[in-house]
Formats: C-alpha cells, sequence, structure tokens
C-alpha cells in the first residue's frame, strides 16, 4: 500500500510536516515560556545569589567569590542524612505502595476501580498539616507509647526520631509512589497473565517475566519523583523530627530564614541540585543499561 | 492474601484520618485529650471567615493550576513524542529540574525573581499609565497560581510521557491508516488511552496545589491559603477546630467522589443494557 | 496638601476619574476621621468608619497567643476592618521574610533588639505619632522598655510588653528544685535525659548556653561562644525537641522542662498549677516587643488604626489578662488586679531582674551565631 501510494504521497508527507512542526511548536510554547519565566529565571536568581555574600545583616550583597561553594563541605552532615534516609524511605514506599497498585490496576473490578483509586488520594485532601500533626500524637506520648506502657513496655519513645520521620514520609509519598505504578500497570493485558498462567508458569514466574518488566516504567517514575522530592524535604523532619533529624531542606530553611545567609544558602542549594541531576542520570543510564525497553524510558 | 495487604494499607491510609475525626468532635479544647462528644467546633469552622477565605483562595488556586498544568504538560508531553535532539533535551532537563529543585529553594528564588520583576514592571507602569491609579503588579494569586504550575506542569508531563511510553503504537498507525484527519485519530485512539494518565495528573497536581505549604508560603503575599492558615493556627494551639478543618474538608470531597461516580454511572447505564 | 491640590482631588472625585477611597485615602479625610473615630467610638457610629474607608482587612504579624481574641472582634466590630494574623516562631524568621518582600504586612511585633536592623535596612517608616493618640510616652514607667523603639531621635516603634525568658519546669515530674541555668543543662543531660526543650533560634539558645558558664548572654567572645557551642552539641542527643512552639508538647507531657517565655510560663500555670516558671539565678534575657509600620504596607491606615486601638488602656489591660505578659504602660498597671501586678511571674523581684541583658542588636546579625546555631542543629 504506502508503495503504490508513495509519488502521490510525498508532496502530502512534506506538507504534513511543516504543519507538523508549527504544531509541535505550538504544543510546546505554553510550557516553554513558563519553564522560562518561573523556573530559569528564579534559579538564575539562585545562582547570581550564591556567588554573592552575605550582607551585614543578612541578605545578599552582590560579588563574585566562590567561597560559598568551597564550603560546602560545612554542611556534610546534612547531606549525608539526607542521601541515606531518602533512598531508604522511597525503598520502604515502593514496597509499601507497589502491591497497593498491582490490586488496583490488576485484581480489583472496573466498578469499583475509581473510587478506590480516589480513596487513595482523598486522606491527602484533609491537609498534610493536619495529618502529621495526628502523627505527632500518634507517636508521641500520649499515643502508642501509652498503650505499649498500659501493656507493660515502659519508656519507648517515637517521636523526634528518625524512625518516626520515616513514618512520615511513608505516609506522605505513598500515593506518589501508588499513581505511576498504577497508571503502567492499568494498561497492562490481563489476557497475557491468563496466557502466561495457561502456559503453566506459576505466580512468581509470571510476576517476574510479565508483570514487573511491563510496569518498570511507573516503578521509575515513582522511585525517581518519591527520591527526588525526599531530598528537598524539610516538613516532616521538622515537625516529626523536632529540629533534631536534619535534612538538606532544613539546612536550607536555616540559611535562609535563620542564619540570613542566603547566598550560602543558594550554593548548598545549587549543590543540592547538581547531586539530584548526577543521580538520576545515573540511575537513568542503569535502568537502560540493564534492558529496559528502549520507549520505557523517560529520556 | 493481596486484598488483605491492601485493607492494610488503606487502615494505615485511613488510621490517622479517624483519629483526626474522632477528635474533631471533642468537647474539650485539647486536640489530645478526649473529654466528650460535641459538635460545636463545625460551628465555630461555619462562623470562621478568615478560614473560609482561605479555602475559597486554595480551592481556586489548586483548580487553575492543576487545570493549566494538565493542559500544558498533556500538550507538551504530545509533542516531545515528534521532537528530537537538542530540544527534547532541554525540555526534559527542564522538566526533571521542575520537580527536582525543592520546594523551598523555588519558593525563596521565585519570590525574589518576581519581587525585583514587579518593582522594575512597576516603576514602567506607574510612569507609563494613563490616568490616576496604574496598574500595579503583586504578589498574591497570580504568583501562586504561576508557581504552583510550573511544579504541576512538570509533573504532567512526566506521567503522560511515561504512559505514552508504553502506549501500543500499532492502534495509532492503523488509526491513521484508516482516517485522513491526524485530529481525528487524537481524539478517539490516542486520547482516550491518554485518559487515565491525564485524570491522574489532574488529581494529583490539584492535590499538591491545595495542600502545599512550603512554596505557598513564600508567593502568597498578603493571601492565605489554607495551608498557610491551617500552620499559623497551629502555632498558635492545636484546637479541635484545626481537626473539624480537616474533617469538613475529607468529607467534601468525598461527597463530591460519590455524586461524581453518580452521574457517570446513570451516563454509562444505557450502554451497559 | 495644599488647598489647590484638594479641590484638585475634589474636581477628579466628582468628575468620578477616581473612586472616593481614593480620594478619601489621598487628602487624608479617610484617616483622620478614622482617627478621630478610634479614640472617641462612643462619638461616632459604625457609618463613620465605612466612610473613613479603612478597607476591610488589616495583616498583622505577631506571636502566638499574644493577643485576646475578642480585643479583634471588637476592633472589626467597631471598623469593618478584619483582623488577619501571621505567627512567628522567631525574629529572625520574621526579618527575613520581611526582608524578602512582598509580604503585605500592616503591622510587625518586633523585639527589642532587632529594630535597629530593621530601621538600617530601611523596611520601617517612622511612626506618625499623630494618628496614634492613645500612645503617650510619659505614662512609661521604665525607658529601658521604650527606648529601642527610637531610633536616631525618629519613633519606628511603639512599646506593647516586656517580658522575661526563664525556663518552665513541670514540677509533678521534675522534683529537683532547679533554680539556676546551671542545673536545667545538668538535669537536662542527667536525670531527665529526652525531656527538654530549647527554641530554634540563635539570642536564647545560645544565651542560655553562655548563661552556664556565667558569661554574658550577649557574648560575641569567640572562646566564650566556643564553650557554649560545645555545651549545645553535647546536650543534642539529649533535648526532645528544638522547638520554639513547646506548649503543646509539654502540656501532653512528652517534655518536662523548656526555655519559656513569661506570658507563656503564666499560660501553662493557668493551666496545670504543676508548671514552675523560673528565671535562672545567673542571669538571661529581659526584652520588650513593640508595634511597628513596615514600609509600604499596604492597609497602613488601618495598621495605625489597630494599633492605636490595641494601645488604648482598657484594651490593653484586656490584652494582659490574656496572654500574661507584663505591660510598662502606667495607665493599664493601674487597671490590673492586685493578683497580677503581685505575680512573681510577670513582675518578678528585683534581684531576679537585675542580673537579666538585654538582647543585643549585634547579635541578629553576627554570622558566627548563626553558624553556631547551624551547627548545632545538624549535629
Amino acid at each position: 500500500m504506502s508503495a503504490g501510494t508513495a509519488t502521490i504521497a510525498v508532496p502530502a508527507v512534506t506538507e504534513r510536516k511543516q504543519s507538523g512542526r508549527w504544531l509541535t511548536a505550538l504544543l510546546l510554547a505554553p510550557s516553554a515560556i513558563w519553564f522560562f519565566v518561573l523556573l530559569i529565571l528564579p534559579l538564575a536568581v539562585v545562582l547570581i545569589y550564591s556567588v554573592g555574600v552575605r550582607a551585614p545583616a543578612g541578605g545578599y550583597q552582590a560579588a563574585f567569590t566562590f567561597d560559598n561553594y568551597l564550603n560546602l563541605p560545612a554542611r556534610w552532615t546534612a547531606f549525608k542524612n539526607t542521601l541515606t534516609l531518602a533512598p531508604l524511605g522511597t525503598l520502604i514506599c515502593l514496597l509499601a505502595g507497589y502491591p497497593l497498585a498491582y490490586f488496583l490496576a490488576v485484581k480489583s473490578s472496573a466498578r469499583w476501580r475509581l473510587i478506590l483509586l480516589i480513596l487513595v488520594i482523598v486522606p491527602f485532601w484533609t491537609s498534610f498539616l493536619i495529618r502529621t500533626y495526628a502523627w505527632i500524637f500518634i507517636l508521641g506520648g500520649r499515643g502508642i507509647p501509652a498503650i505499649l506502657d498500659a501493656m507493660g513496655i515502659a519508656d519507648v519513645r517515637f517521636i523526634n526520631t528518625p524512625f518516626a520521620v520515616m513514618c512520615g514520609i511513608v505516609y506522605a509519598y505513598l500515593p506518589l509512589m501508588v499513581f505511576p505504578i498504577y497508571v503502567s500497570l492499568e494498561k497492562l493485558d490481563k489476557r497475557l497473565l491468563e496466557a502466561s498462567e495457561d502456559l503453566g508458569a506459576g505466580p512468581f514466574a509470571t510476576f517476574r517475566q510479565i508483570t514487573l518488566p511491563l510496569s518498570a516504567p511507573g516503578i521509575i517514575t515513582g522511585c525517581m519523583l518519591v527520591f527526588i522530592l525526599l531530598m528537598g524535604e524539610y516538613l516532616i523532619p521538622q515537625m516529626l523530627g523536632g529540629g533534631k533529624v536534619f535534612f538538606i531542606g532544613n539546612a536550607l530553611v536555616d540559611l535562609f530564614l535563620q542564619s540570613l545567609n542566603w547566598p550560602y544558602g543558594s550554593a548548598v542549594a545549587m549543590g543540592l541540585v547538581v547531586i539530584m541531576l548526577v543521580t538520576v542520570t545515573l540511575y537513568l543510564r542503569a535502568t537502560a543499561a540493564t534492558g529496559g525497553r528502549r520507549d520505557a524510558s523517560l529520556i | 492474601m493481596l486484598r488483605a495487604y491492601s485493607i492494610l494499607a488503606y487502615l494505615f491510609l485511613y488510621g490517622p484520618i479517624m483519629l483526626i475525626v474522632l477528635f474533631s468532635f471533642n468537647s474539650g479544647l485539647s486536640a489530645a485529650d478526649f473529654q466528650g462528644f460535641s459538635v460545636k467546633w463545625y460551628a465555630k469552622v461555619g462562623g470562621n471567615s478568615l478560614m473560609l477565605a482561605a479555602l475559597q483562595t486554595s480551592l481556586i488556586v489548586a483548580f487553575t493550576s492543576a487545570a493549566l498544568a494538565t493542559l500544558m504538560g498533556t500538550m507538551a508531553a504530545l509533542a516531545l513524542q515528534r521532537v528530537k535532539g537538542p530540544v527534547r533535551l532541554i525540555f526534559d532537563a527542564l522538566t526533571y529540574i521542575a520537580i527536582m529543585v525543592p520546594g523551598i529553594v523555588i519558593g525563596i528564588a521565585t519570590l525574589i525573581a518576581l519581587v525585583t520583576t514587579f518593582e522594575a514592571a512597576n516603576t514602567v507602569l506607574a510612569t507609563i499609565w494613563p490616568g490616576d491609579a496604574p496598574l500595579q503588579l503583586h504578589m498574591g494569586y497570580g504568583s501562586i497560581i504561576a508557581a504552583h504550575t510550573l511544579f504541576s506542569m512538570a509533573l504532567v508531563i512526566v506521567i503522560v510521557r511515561a504512559r505514552i511510553a508504553g502506549m501500543d503504537r500499532s492502534l495509532i498507525e492503523a488509526s491513521m491508516d484508516l482516517y485522513a484527519d491526524p485530529w481525528a485519530t487524537f481524539r478517539q485512539v490516542t486520547l482516550p488511552q491518554l485518559m487515565p494518565a491525564i485524570m491522574a495528573g489532574f488529581l494529583l497536581t490539584f492535590t499538591f496545589s491545595f495542600d502545599d505549604y512550603v512554596v505557598a508560603n513564600f508567593v502568597a503575599g498578603p493571601l492565605n491559603t489554607l495551608p498557610i492558615y491551617v500552620f499559623s493556627s497551629i502555632r498558635r494551639g492545636v484546637t479541635p477546630e484545626i481537626n473539624a478543618i480537616g474533617t469538613a474538608i475529607m468529607m467534601f470531597s468525598l461527597v463530591m467522589l460519590f455524586s461524581a461516580q453518580l452521574l457517570l454511572r446513570r451516563k454509562s447505564a444505557p450502554q451497559r443494557a | 496638601m495644599d488647598r489647590k491640590d484638594f479641590i484638585k482631588q475634589l474636581r477628579r472625585y466628582q468628575k468620578g476619574s477616581i473612586s472616593r477611597r481614593h480620594f478619601l485615602g489621598v487628602t487624608g479625610l479617610g484617616t483622620a476621621t478614622a482617627v478621630l473615630a478610634a479614640s472617641m467610638p462612643h462619638l461616632l457610629t459604625r457609618r463613620a468608619f465605612a466612610a473613613g474607608e479603612l478597607g476591610d482587612q488589616v495583616n498583622l504579624t505577631t506571636w502566638p497567643d499574644y493577643h485576646e481574641p475578642k480585643n479583634f472582634e471588637k476592633f472589626t466590630a467597631e471598623t469593618g476592618v478584619k483582623v488577619n494574623i501571621t505567627v512567628f516562631g522567631s525574629n529572625e524568621e520574621m526579618f527575613a521574610k520581611l526582608k524578602a518582600g512582598g509580604t503585605g504586612w500592616d503591622v510587625l511585633v518586633p523585639t527589642n533588639y532587632t529594630i535597629e536592623t530593621y530601621v538600617g535596612e530601611d523596611m520601617f517608616e517612622p511612626l506618625e505619632t499623630a494618628l496614634l493618640p492613645n500612645y503617650d510616652p510619659k505614662f512609661y514607667t521604665d525607658a529601658r522598655f521604650t527606648a529601642p523603639g527610637d531610633v536616631n531621635g525618629k519613633t519606628y516603634a511603639v512599646h506593647k510588653d516586656w517580658g522575661t525568658t526563664g525556663f518552665v519546669v513541670n514540677s509533678a515530674k521534675v522534683t529537683e528544685k532547679p533554680t539556676s541555668w546551671k542545673e536545667f543543662w545538668d538535669l537536662t543531660n542527667g536525670a531527665h535525659k529526652g525531656r527538654t526543650m530549647v527554641h530554634d533560634y540563635q539570642l536564647t539558645t545560645i544565651g542560655n548556653a553562655l548563661k552556664y558558664f556565667g558569661y554574658s548572654f550577649n557574648s560575641n567572645d569567640e572562646k566564650e561562644l566556643a564553650e557554649a557551642e560545645k555545651l549545645l552539641i553535647d546536650s543534642k542527643p539529649n533535648l526532645f525537641a528544638i522547638n520554639s512552639d513547646y506548649k503543646p508538647s509539654l502540656i501532653n507531657g512528652d517534655a518536662y522542662m523548656s526555655v519559656c517565655w513569661t506570658g507563656d510560663g503564666k499560660q501553662l500555670q493557668k493551666t496545670d498549677p504543676a508548671f514552675q516558671y523560673i528565671l535562672g539565678k545567673e542571669g538571661g534575657e529581659i526584652w520588650a516587643d513593640f508595634y511597628a509600620v513596615p514600609k509600604g504596607a499596604p492597609h497602613r491606615a488601618a495598621g495605625y488604626a489597630l494599633i492605636n486601638f490595641l494601645l488604648e488602656p482598657h484594651v490593653n489591660r484586656d490584652e494582659v489578662l490574656f496572654h500574661g505578659y507584663p505591660v510598662a504602660d502606667k495607665r493599664v498597671i493601674d487597671l490590673l488586679p492586685k493578683e497580677i501586678i503581685s505575680d512573681p511571674i510577670l513582675y518578678p523581684a528585683a534581684e531576679l531582674l537585675a542580673p537579666l541583658e538585654f538582647g543585643a542588636a549585634a547579635t541578629l546579625t553576627n554570622p558566627a551565631r548563626a553558624e553556631i546555631m547551624a551547627r548545632f542543629k545538624s549535629a
């Protein structure tokens, strides 16, 4: 068919290509503008600030020096905390969220699916701050420790520990992990699963060879979103860590709102972004190399 | 067993929620000591005009930014499939950076960038504006919606592209061969396949914007969004009024959800028969 | 505004080129009416305020539990202006937000040690005391509580209240009777590990650590600061939390001790008499809070009206009864019941007050102190 219509189709193809280009440009224009004004411009500000110096009364003073960058190791503890707790939190979210996403995409009946899906997210219409305060109650002196105390296990401290922060993290980031995995599992053709079963593969083999690879894009998306956002988190460590668990996000809040050292804060921010970029690129290269389908990767 | 796990997961998600609901009916003052049953806090919430104003602001901002983000993000995700080379690389990088940059950083940076721009723009406007009350740019609805839309749009791009990546191309190709009109192909083949991702994107970004405290705290100017109001209320001591607010919002969302589901069912009922 | 300008604005208003609000605002008639009505509430009805066009909202930035809510309701009833409150935990944060800009705040409640810096950074406007008829400097009992508001001969801030920073102890759980900062820190690291809170900003945390050694609260000496830092970092694992919102944790029993401000100590004691407010023998902080108007306040007239309202002696007395912080205005003191005036928390004995120091402006801007705080928090 294509050979027969080739000579007739050529001008149409180039025409389509031209209007195609226009269309592409039109589709990309709004987001391009948004990216420029609300991402590039503010980041340029951060970059300029990062080579400045702290004004005597706090804030930014124009200058050109790399001292702030050379001084980054002073915040090493914060970087270390974040780089250990963020991957851990992501892993727990994945292990907790995948089964739920699987249940919703594959096992739930179509009638209930939308409701169940939205029920995952409805708690998050209750205000993050109020929910976190509920956790402060649950993990604080009147909550679980009180129950444990009644059972004879006294003096257990949950609140203001890394454990409490981890609880808060998993609780807050679960839907962010569940949704992308759900989206990629949802288009899984159930007949593939049936076929696999008919061919004699056990459920685990089916999962490993069919479901897992097909849901890989969703897993990658979910993990990346959660991990990246975790790196910048500061409210959960502050509220559930009682000011004792110090993420890079907390260091940034301190530098901008307490120490008023905006240039140094900007340098720390830039350092954070660079670390994230490097991590994400390595991660994507690694997953592409392990044989994920070309179109499955996002870059 | 999967079902049991899922029930557990939902219990985990709703445990703190049930606590919040329970204490919203606390007749005592503290949000930690249950003293008796009372609905007085709900009455207080209904009359709390500052809270209601904050709620309204949050709803407007969330809906607008989610709508804008979903629209622009989907458009960009589709367009990016047709683009190669440096343009694609740049867009990919920008998308990830938009998501990566911590809220605190983008919040402060956007604030400083906008304040500086507004100051300059306002001086210009004041000189060239005819009449006595020149248009002056301020931090407010525009700045919050704009800031939220940025992150949301990037999120939508990522989600929709993940969906496109796993889409069955043969269907689209077949449709293109059968229909002369690419728009029809888009509408009847591509779009329905993308719908779950688009809806997921809209929901997620609406939630993100409605619940955001960090960015809004910096760029809202004089406006109060609900999280900002809640945070400053919490600082003044948690009373069950806060719990009542949280419960009320959640109940309202549930009602909306169920009525939407009812509507959808009624729409599809004739097809089923 | 001279006569010709006035006529010009009047003509514009009559033509309809400018709004009534603009006319009243730009000629000052609006403010004049409002102030008149504010100082003689019985003479003018509510409609007079609508004519005054104060707007419908005023943005107040202040501290937690610092105002009687009923007073705001009264203010709204009299002027039609709703009071929108933003609350902070530390002056450093307040300063940072205002410095970044675009806040839309009309009235601020800064502490004494920050005012000089605000003025130096051109963030405050000199107060138009003519708009504050309830402000009368001759009624203040102690110049130390009002002087920080005057910089270079101009008044930038008017006195709201004063107080001390000591520590609060839940005597039901802490049976030792600590009376000094040394004991406070020793108990933190000893018998009551994991039950103490300190504030999350540099002034009181570093200051009270310095007090453990008997050094000056405001010390900027490198050696002394290094010793204070060591104490802080060593104590950190034994702290319950580093948080300026300490009341909830104290009330629900997670924490037994905390660095605390006068009024919070009073409020806690009202909730539960087991709470004791203690001023460390070695010294500590004495401070005063002020009302100020930032430059570029969008509801400037309403802001002045609010400050004036809150300074009126009867209103101020109700404020004191609510927040529990002492005031230096003699007219208010005369209206307070005897239990308040003789309350040792609000009006401590002279020998406890003597060693206390006012926070110094230099501590706000000293980068060394900021770095110590950052290292402490990240330890």
